[in-house]
């Protein structure tokens, strides 16, 4: 005991005795403790990674190839133009090796096929993350010096939006989430700019309220107000979560405010009933109202199209005089409607109303119980929809649009984590914050104003994805690396043959020069495809093109003369320049060419897989049928679609098959032959 | 094995080139370790003798070489940094990225350069407060007192001008928020401001600014200070020491038998 | 120091050898020994490697915290997002804290220069030489000064709320009270040492106090918009 004291105390004369030796014993110390960071320096991780892939591929039949391929040291891609510097590519070894397909460990897995490659935008710009870094921590994740961490896979659509505006077949998601921006009426409220200045549009109509008292009742509104879900499950208004008597004051408001319509909405006369139970569901049936119309059906399901309103409990809402000045003619109501003017006599109108008004649900107002609006509650109500922000979507009388009333998103997806303000339990990262305030608005204060919207997962993630692509790089990319979307066109054909495609909105199934919606065939060059007496008839009557379809073409009860007018404008007007339409005959082809052409459909190009010529025989139901496309298209059209589909109708499915002048020319005249059963086929 | 060493210092210092280094010599008599301080033109400015009291570590806590220490690690990083640092924007963010994730110790080097200077800025006050609690302000050290007053400043405004370098947000707002103190001053708020940052906002102009300040100016400022501050420390007598002052040996001395003859050492 | 009472002698030297400056001793002065001949050592090598050693270590300290703790950086300086709330470095947390309560002019201008000043005139003031206890003189005259002067000062601090002010001087006063009834008899070596403090003493006491309260208050107990928050609760 003693005796190791007082080694102990020698040891410590040895060293620190006098302050000489002192100075020697901790200037050994300093070094030594100022080689520990060089020596941190060596055991970096990346190294660690690099030795690691050294040993992963060692064992590998190709391992010469990838030794050759593989570049020791610190990796980066320099894009000074774009911003990057990222040295993933340090840790990522194999991301160019197609041979590591079995690898599936990262940092080494290889990176799927895409469009770009790496040296022309580096990595960060797609997956986020930050690019300098060469540790994992501070590559991956949000620090402090980096908010943006790498963006989760089911994401990643995003940054093909910032450059790309236009639709691209590869980004459903993306795809899908701008057209719900623009469809659920988020951009009514929330501002957002695109890179070329102009602000993002809705395309959804949300009702104009200037005349709502016309069209339905209080207790409507306020059972609407509450739940609009209850009346219809596919209703776009959200959910405002309105109290009882906000709801109350709400609707005495609105309809306190609302504007009789000007001008005669005569009724239809009573006497005028259905003939028999039956009519009104054949006349929906044959005006094609389910093209656009959905009714809830009685297992629950949704059928019908989704252009207009569902009408499963229209009985319950509208008020009788007003469904039938509506269905006689819309636009008088809400001219930039995008229902057709059916031109229906009152007998028919009398049937269909009738048919409709029986949709009711007499559960939806039965607790509703609402005394006559006071003074105070129609003021109060207004305070509440300018509170609201109502008439950013809604035209309402004596309340103007509000300027940017929510938060403009036009740069969210680049917004700091920073900035956000997180629930208790959430993930503090931007995606999940946009996901979280998509799902459940009010979870984040019930003092906030967005309403609920019953959006489902997948649609939260594509709402989501479309907005994480609104970053600052959308804003600053350089105009050569952008990819703008083909704008919006106002197209609006001139004269009477304008005014009836107006009437008719032609432009909610048609699109034409670029306008217009995509139900139905683009009509652009309809001039040269079909054949004048054709479309006369079709226009008359129209039939079935397609058996598959159950959208189709309504029968709008044109007169004659205004059939002729708009028969007359598209066949002068709707011409390619690409052809001559009149450039090939339409009938007198040799028999011997047609025979050949027949021979040709059936064998070498088997289009009997898809068209049916033989009703009996063909079973093609992909492709329209042909059974008397000789009397419907013109021959130089046949001719030049057969030559090159996607030339005359870019995106359509029809094969090129890269057939002859002499084969072509041959099933022209063999289809030119197909006149069909004397008359039109029979209508479905 | 001690002794070995110490037999090869000494030959060492017996050398031709060593003694046309340090002309001191070799031995231990007390003149050859006054020549060593007197002979050495950063040593000189130190006196040849100590009080034995005033080596305890109780008497000043080291404070003030504790200081001059931080100050050569922050000179001495600071040079190697600047070897990676480009005064502009936005490109002195990058390079302060540089530093971490590519430079080699580069990491190492800033963590050192920014926790010395946070321990220069806690020493010089503490060493400030540990001389006015122990009196050494008093005459004649008044004027060591205000030069290290002076000292007490440039180590702020050293720090301030660092703080900017890495034009981070953390930088960027905390320069903002002490500039904007300056539009406080009266009348001439905003031309100080102005005279501050080059601009009237933090931006370029000021980081360059900063850097000239903090890489130039302000150190040589410091280095003239602080070779004063030494020197002066000779010139007034040595570190204070209460028990060694004239007055409290006045106070305890006995009285001579009169008629004495003292001798005037002054 | 003129005064010839003053005057330094030394003893024990053969003044025949080296002729030094004489001074009489008359019936009014008595001769004292003024000077002994304290324990000196030799700078270099006692105090130069213990200066250096005491370097050394402080480095290797640095060394091991760099080391094991890195330095902060946040992202890009970007003057469109303010980041809440923002700071200046913590040896101004102190001033910053003041300008949450005082118009720019006073903490941000006033207080400073007023410190400055302070600072650079404490050694030349007599009362600060001298260091005698605030309280040992003129005891009566001085305890109501003393009252005015706080009372006022706490009512300043008050009018303004600057409660985190308010308490570190309240509780330097009361040390300064309880040195007011000591003396530098008292049996209490604490009490002694209060009563023997003079007036230098308990400002400086109190201006350290307020800058590591205030500074530490700004660097821990604030958070956005400069609210009280407490760092253990993040």
């Amino acid at each position: 005991m003693q005796s190791s004291r007082n080694k102990l105390s020698a040891l410590w004369q040895t060293l620190f005795g006098d302050p000489i030796r002192a100075f020697g014993v901790v200037s050994l110390l300093l070094l030594l403790s100022l080689a520990i960071a060089p020596a941190k320096n060596h055991f970096s991780e990346w190294r660690h990674y690099q030795n690691q892939y050294l040993t992963l591929i060692r064992g590998r039949g190709d391992a010469v190839t990838l030794r050759r391929h593989f570049q020791g040291g610190i990796q980066q891609i320099w894009l000074p133009e774009i911003g990057a510097v990222d040295r993933c590519t340090t840790c990522h070894v194999g991301l160019k090796e197609a041979s590591l397909v079995d690898v599936s460990t990262q940092p080494f897995r290889r990176h799927p096929a895409i469009p770009h490659t790496a040296e022309q935008f580096g990595c960060v710009m797609c997956h986020r993350g930050q690019g300098a870094a060469t540790t994992v921590e501070e590559a991956h994740s949000s620090t402090l010096a980096w908010e943006q961490p790498i963006l989760p896979a089911r994401y990643i659509e995003s940054s093909c939006g910032q450059c790309h505006r236009a639709p691209l077949e590869g980004t459903p998601q993306l795809n899908s989430g701008r057209n719900l921006l623009a469809q659920s009426g988020c951009v009514h409220c929330h501002t957002i700019k695109l890179p070329d200045g102009s602000a993002m549009k809705g395309t959804d109509d949300p009702p104009s309220l200037l005349h709502i008292a016309d069209k339905t009742t209080r207790d409507w509104i306020y059972a609407w107000l509450k739940d609009p879900q209850a009346y219809a499950v596919t209703a776009k208004m959200p959910n405002f979560k309105l109290r009882d008597a906000d709801a109350r004051d709400i609707s005495a408001f609105l309809i306190a405010n609302s504007s009789p319509l000007p001008g005669d909405a005569s009724p239809v006369a009573a006497g005028q009933k259905a003939p028999d139970p039956t009519a009104g569901a054949s006349l929906y049936g044959e005006s094609f109202c389910a093209s656009c119309h959905a009714v809830q059906n009685a297992a629950g399901n949704v059928v019908g199209g989704n252009l207009g309103p569902e009408l499963t409990r229209i009985g319950t809402k509208v008020k009788p005089e007003w469904l039938q000045a509506w269905v006689r003619n819309p636009r008088a109501y809400d001219p930039p409607t995008e229902m057709p003017h059916y031109r229906f006599s009152d007998q028919q109108i009398a049937v269909l109303t009738g048919f409709l008004l029986n949709k009711t649900d007499a559960d939806l107002l039965a607790n509703v119980h609402l005394d006559p609006a006071t003074p105070e509650q129609i003021a109060h109500g207004k305070t509440l929809v300018t509170e609201y922000g109502c008439a950013s979507c809604h035209q309402i009388v004596g309340i103007k649009k509000p300027e940017n009333f929510a938060p403009e998103l036009t740069r969210i997806g680049s917004k700091p984590v920073t900035q956000l303000v997180f629930l208790p339990g959430m993930a503090h990262n931007l995606p999940d914050y946009i996901a979280a305030k998509i799902r459940q608005p009010r979870s984040f204060g019930s003092a906030l104003k967005m309403p609920q919207y019953t959006f489902t997962t997948a649609q939260i993630d594509a709402l989501a994805t479309a907005l994480l692509s609104l970053t600052d790089r959308t804003q600053n990319l350089p105009a050569a690396l952008t990819v703008p979307s083909v704008p919006a066109s106002d197209y609006q054909p001139a004269g009477k043959a304008g005014q009836l495609i107006t009437d008719l909105a032609c432009f909610s199934c048609h699109r034409i020069n670029g306008r217009g919606g995509d139900m139905a065939p683009d009509l652009t060059w309809e001039g040269s495809s079909v054949q004048r007496q054709w479309l006369f008839e079709f226009l008359k009557n129209p039939n079935t093109l397609r058996p598959a379809l159950i959208r189709r073409m309504p029968k709008f009860n044109l007169s004659d003369a205004d059939i002729n007018v708009f028969t007359d404008y598209i066949m002068t007007v709707y011409q390619t320049p690409a052809f001559d339409r009149d450039s090939m005959p339409s009938g007198g082809y040799p028999p011997a060419q047609v025979e050949q052409g027949k021979q040709l459909f059936y064998s070498k190009y088997a289009c009997q897989s898809c068209h049916i010529v033989d009703t009996k025989m063909d079973k093609g139901y992909i492709g329209p049928t042909l059974t008397q496309v000789g009397s419907r298209l013109t021959a130089a059209w046949m001719y030049q679609w057969m030559k090159n589909p996607q030339a005359l109708r870019p995106g359509t499915i029809e094969p090129n098959r890269n057939m002859s002048d002499d084969d072509a020319r041959a099933l022209t005249a063999y289809l030119a032959s197909l006149k069909g059963s004397g008359k039109r086929e029979a209508k479905q | 094995m001690a002794k070995t060493i110490e037999n090869y210092f000494d030959q060492m210092r017996g050398t031709r080139v060593w003694r046309s280094v340090f002309r001191g010599g070799t031995g231990s008599s007390t003149l050859r370790r006054s020549l060593a301080i007197q002979q050495n033109v950063f040593l000189h400015l130190f006196s040849t003798k100590v009080r034995r009291r005033m080596l305890s570590f109780s008497a000043t806590w080291y404070l003030g070489t504790l200081t001059l220490g931080t100050f050569l690690i922050l000179v001495s990083t600071g040079i190697f940094l600047m070897l990676y640092y480009h005064p502009s924007v936005p490109q002195a963010y990058a390079d302060t990225k540089d530093l971490q994730f590519v430079v080699s110790s580069g990491l190492f080097l800033r963590n050192l350069h920014r926790w010395s200077a946070h321990a220069m800025v806690f020493l010089v006050f503490a060493h400030m407060f540990k001389v006015f609690y122990r009196g050494a302000y008093r005459p004649p050290r008044e004027f060591n007192w205000v030069i290290g007053v002076i000292l007490l400043l440039i180590t702020l405004l050293l720090s301030y001008t660092g703080y900017l370098l890495p034009w981070d947000q953390l930088a960027y707002w905390a320069i903002t928020v002490g500039s904007n103190i300056a539009k406080a001053v009266p009348v001439l708020g905003n031309n100080v401001h102005f005279l501050m940052l080059g601009g009237n906002l933090v931006n370029a102009n000021a980081l360059l600014r900063f850097y000239v300040l903090h890489c130039m100016i302000l150190p040589l400022t410091a280095i003239v200070f602080i070779a004063i501050h030494f020197w002066r420390i000779r010139k007034d007598g040595g570190l204070y020491s209460h028990q060694s002052e004239p007055k409290t040996l006045a106070a305890k001395a006995v009285p001579a038998p009169a008629g004495a003859v003292a001798k005037g050492a002054q | 120091m003129s005064d010839p009472k003053d005057f330094v002698a030394g003893m024990g030297s053969d003044f025949r050898k080296n002729p030094v400056r004489v001074a009489f001793v008359t019936r009014r002065t008595s001769a004292q020994v003024k000077v002994t001949d304290e324990d000196q050592v030799q700078t270099f090598p006692e105090v130069l490697f213990r200066a250096l050693v005491a370097i050394e270590l402080l480095t290797i300290g640095l060394v091991l915290i760099s080391l094991a703790f890195n330095a902060p950086l946040e992202g890009l300086a970007d003057p469109s997002h303010t980041p809440n709330p923002a700071k200046a470095p913590w040896y101004f947390l102190g001033l910053q804290e003041m300008l949450h309560y005082f118009p720019p002019v006073v903490a941000g201008v006033l207080v400073p220069t007023l410190v400055v000043i302070a600072l650079v005139v404490i050694p030349y003031f007599n009362i600060n030489i001298e260091a005698e206890g605030l309280f040992l003189k003129d005891r009566k005259r001085r305890l109501r000064v003393f009252y005015v002067v706080v009372g006022l000062f706490c009512l300043f601090l008050l009018y303004f709320d600057v409660y985190v002010a308010l308490v570190p001087t309240l509780i330097v006063a009361g040390f300064m009270l309880l040195a007011a009834q000591s003396s530098p008899g008292s049996s209490s070596a604490f009490r002694s040492y209060l009563a023997s403090k003079p007036l230098s003493y308990w400002i400086m006491t109190w201006f350290l106090f307020e800058l590591v309260v205030l500074t530490a208050i700004g660097t821990f107990f604030r958070g956005p918009g400069w609210s009280w928050v407490l760092p253990w609760r993040s």
